[in-house]
């Protein structure tokens, strides 16, 4: 009998006032797909950092190939054929793609036309498209998660870990990834998927491990007995699964209003381009485009945290085009940005003090914080947004990404904001959290609160958004309405292909 | 196969830094041991002495109290710098400086009331180290120059200017040509609390019991940790960087000179260039140590300058100047290597290879 290309078992691990895995286990077939479906802060990172051997389980045994494995470091778990693709990659951009293969498993002399083939070799084998010799700064976010792929493919990985991989790449891409991924376990690997997207769940993988609050529900499910929504329940639970309810929208006076704004960026290039639109009380505005067409731009600027060349903001009657952003928040701005734990808030500081971020200049008494008043300011939005937290002064990147999200997002409406602006605020997000943020967005919507939204996600869009602006290089290149926008006609704007913007 | 690694713990070890501070010691007094009889001095009497020296007695533990007010604002200022990820590498200077407006301030005031001079010196001083802190902070905030390099030069503008002062203006005209600085007034010396212990012992204690508490719980130093977190975090919560870097480096030059305002109305006789007597340098080490949290750098400054005490003392018993000075590195290394070691630890482990 061949034995499981992986076999976790019993597998604890505890944190300070969190229990991340509580005996979760996992099984994968040699030459499988295999998908780790949970919500976040269900344990599956966690319990892939144990496999990788970032993190030492309390208690429970690992066993590669039958093997009983105690892996110290991920040099272990590599060199037991174990590697992992993070969601943040970990390249040298000024290297190229060849040199950050090699990176640490490298020749003690590295001769450039050398490893540039052997790595052209290994990415041909897998059907990598990748040329070895350009740096990575220049390439897309698909292309390095390819170089990353390659880096453990190069140390020889028996099996392939991929945190949610699909997150960064368009939907061209993830196809491509897909094929890739057949050809690994054609060759008798085993690749382990962490996703939350269901349908590509249900179109990469052969099984599906579904964990919830640490434990595993469903084990090494096949994934073709079941369709996306079987997923769904499994993963979240008992909780029905509805789609956001979405009542036509009764649009107001203009809460924002952009006038020809241009911004450049940290290379003094155009990244928006005279750009104008409104956004009215009570509608949702969405902003699609590919990523890097200047969104972030956007609505860093029209948040005040980046400069403005030219033209105008304006919030409700005020023109805020010069004014700092806390200005901005009191004239009823509120911004979700988009890198939520680098800008908008901060992980090392006590959940306390994330909260009242926005507020703590109302909260003084003389030159001292009022804690009393900071901590109940904490608990109310802990509550009314359903927040799981433990202790008040615990740092707050001891939170999961949903709960993050909706403290974050919390935070901004308990300033009863005329404005939201929220970039990609549903990102990365699993099923549940998704549709909380996706609720309480309409939800202000519905309060009459004028909502700017970027996503990536289409579908997104299409079912929230009561109009879409299609953002192409700096520009506004079309307006539709999305009631009646199909996706092709959105997505041939975003590619600049439609020759004229229709309304 | 079986191999040693040292690995970082995820969760600090409750009450184990104590115990890793006294076997670091234990092992630098043992190495030390071995120093000790190369050398052919007696190792028990040479550990006796700088153990008399520095806490075996009222009269010594008092002086060694002295010895770690200077240590510990130093520190104290380091770790303000610290907070913003900033190096003040200046503290030497500052002290200086502040010990120098303190000079100033002295002579103006000569003949106040003892009360009203000291507080007037002690806040002169103050002024003089955030003036000596405002260059590098004006040019760190506004066009990003390195403070490291700029606080650290300063230093020996500080020197300089403290021996032109004795050699010029401030010339002592009964120091029989001396080139040395007239004493302090009368009226400016700290009182006496405990043994030699003065005032400044107190001070030390309220300034840094004061700083700790009103980081914890002001909007200032809410906004600090903001600012120290990330710079865009800080621009979101609308927090300018430009005026913390500055506000930071200022007050750690503040603290600092007003450790020299302490130096010259406590221990010194009169201003000159060896005032800061590398206590600003050693602040440096204090706040690592302390691992740059305020409300460690005392203990640490007092350990710190027993060590500083107690290896001194040992050179009347003809014990060298260089193993004297080996023995505190030593001593210092093994409390160092100590508190890195708590946060990390030794494990043995098992690595098995694959052989399928």
């Amino acid at each position: 009998m061949t034995h499981p290309a992986v076999e976790l078992d019993g597998i604890w691990k505890r944190f300070p006032g969190v229990i991340a895995n509580a005996g979760a286990g996992l099984t994968v077939r040699p030459g499988t797909v295999h998908a780790v479906l949970g919500e976040n802060g269900a344990g599956k990172t966690t319990l892939m950092n144990c496999l990788a051997g970032v993190y030492r389980p309390d208690e429970g045994h690992i066993r590669i190939d039958g093997q009983e494995m105690i892996f110290s470091s991920p040099a272990d778990a590599l060199g037991a054929g174990i590697g992992m693709v993070h969601q943040e990659f970990r390249l040298v951009p000024t290297f190229t793609v060849a040199e950050n293969v090699v990176l640490g498993a490298a020749p003690p002399i590295i001769d450039a036309a050398v490893i540039e083939r052997q790595v052209g070799d290994v990415a041909a084998r897998f059907g990598f498209e990748v040329e070895p010799d350009r740096p990575v700064w220049q390439l897309s976010m698909g292309e390095r998660q390819r170089v990353e792929i390659l880096k453990a493919l190069w140390r020889d990985a028996r099996v392939l870990i991929l945190d949610e991989p699909t997150a960064v790449l368009t939907p061209q891409e993830s196809v491509e990834l897909g094929e890739v991924l057949r050809r690994m376990v054609a060759d008798g690997r085993s690749v382990i998927f962490i996703s939350h997207k269901l349908d590509e769940v249900v179109s990469f993988c052969d099984e599906a491990t579904v964990l919830r609050s640490g434990e595993t529900v469903s084990a090494s499910i096949a994934v073709a007995d079941v369709n996306a929504s079987e997923l769904a329940r499994l993963m979240v639970g008992d909780v029905a699964v509805e789609t956001v309810p979405i009542a036509v929208a009764i649009p107001g006076d203009p809460a924002l209003t952009v006038d020809n704004l241009t911004v450049r960026d940290a290379r003094g290039l155009l990244a928006v381009d005279g750009v104008s639109f409104e956004v009215r009380s009570g509608e949702i505005v969405g902003i699609a485009g590919v990523a890097g067409n200047g969104q972030r731009a956007l609505t860093d600027a029209i948040a005040g945290l980046e400069p403005i060349e030219g033209g105008t903001v304006t919030v409700m009657r005020t023109d805020v085009t010069t004014a700092p952003p806390q200005r901005r928040f009191a004239a009823g701005l509120a911004y979700v940005p988009e890198d939520r734990l680098g800008v908008g808030l901060a992980p090392k500081l006590p959940i306390t003090e994330n909260a009242v971020m926005r507020e703590f200049r109302t909260l003084r008494r003389g030159p001292l914080l009022n804690w009393a008043s900071a901590r109940e300011f904490c608990d109310r939005i802990v509550e009314r947004f359903e927040v799981k937290i433990g202790r008040h002064d615990a740092p707050l990147a001891g939170l999961s990404g949903g709960n993050l999200q909706r403290l974050l997002l919390g935070r901004e409406l308990s300033g009863k904001p005329d404005v939201v602006v929220a970039s990609q605020p549903t990102r990365g997000l699993d099923v549940a959290g998704v549709r909380a943020i996706q609720r309480l967005i309409v939800q202000q919507r519905d309060e009459g609160t004028g909502v700017l939204m970027v996503s990536e996600d289409l579908d997104e869009l299409l079912s929230l958004a009561d109009r879409i602006l299609v953002m192409n290089a700096g520009r506004i290149v079309g307006e539709f309405n999305a009631r009646e926008a199909t996706r092709t006609q959105i997505g041939e704007a975003m590619m600049g292909t439609a020759t004229e913007a229709s309304s | 196969m079986k191999r040693l690694v040292l690995r970082r713990r995820e969760e600090a070890v409750r009450g184990g830094q104590p115990v890793a501070f006294a076997a670091g010691l234990v092992f630098a007094l043992v190495i030390g041991a071995l120093l000790l009889t190369i050398s052919g001095d007696p190792v028990l009497g040479t550990y006796q002495r700088m153990w008399d020296r520095s806490f075996g007695t009222a009269d010594t533990l008092s002086a060694t109290f002295n010895r770690a007010v200077p240590l510990a604002l130093a520190g104290l200022a380091v770790s303000i710098a610290a907070t913003m990820g900033l190096w003040n590498i200046g503290a030497e200077g500052q002290i200086m400086f502040g010990a120098t407006a303190a000079t100033l301030v002295g002579r103006v005031g000569a003949d106040w009331p003892s009360p009203v001079l000291i507080v007037a010196m002690l806040i002169g001083a103050a002024i003089g180290g955030a003036l000596w802190a405002l260059g590098p902070g004006l040019a760190k905030a506004e066009i990003g120059v390195s403070e490291i390099i700029t606080t650290l030069m300063l230093n020996e503008v500080a020197v300089r200017l403290i021996v032109y002062l004795q050699t010029g203006p401030w010339k002592d005209p009964d120091g029989f040509g001396f080139p040395q600085i007239t004493v302090k007034p009368e009226g400016s010396q700290l009182g006496i609390i405990w043994e030699r212990s003065h005032l400044g012992v107190l001070i030390a204690l309220a300034v840094i019991a004061g700083f700790a508490w009103f980081v914890n719980r002001s909007v200032w130093g809410y906004e600090l940790r903001i600012a120290g977190a990330s710079a865009k975090t800080a621009a979101y919560a609308g927090i300018s960087m430009r005026k913390k870097v500055l506000g930071v480096l200022v007050l750690s030059g503040a603290v600092a000179g007003f450790a020299g305002g302490i130096e010259l109305t406590g221990t010194a006789a009169r201003l000159n260039e060896n005032i800061s007597n590398g206590f600003g340098f050693a602040g440096i080490i204090v706040a690592a140590l302390a691992l740059m949290r305020p409300s460690g750098v005392a203990l640490v400054a007092v350990f710190f300058g027993a060590v500083q005490v107690g290896g001194q003392s040992i050179q009347t018993l003809g014990v060298s100047p260089a193993v004297a000075g080996i023995l505190q590195a030593l001593i210092l290394f093994g409390a160092i290597g100590a508190a890195v070691l708590s946060t990390y630890q030794l494990a043995l482990v098992e690595r098995k290879v694959v052989t399928t």
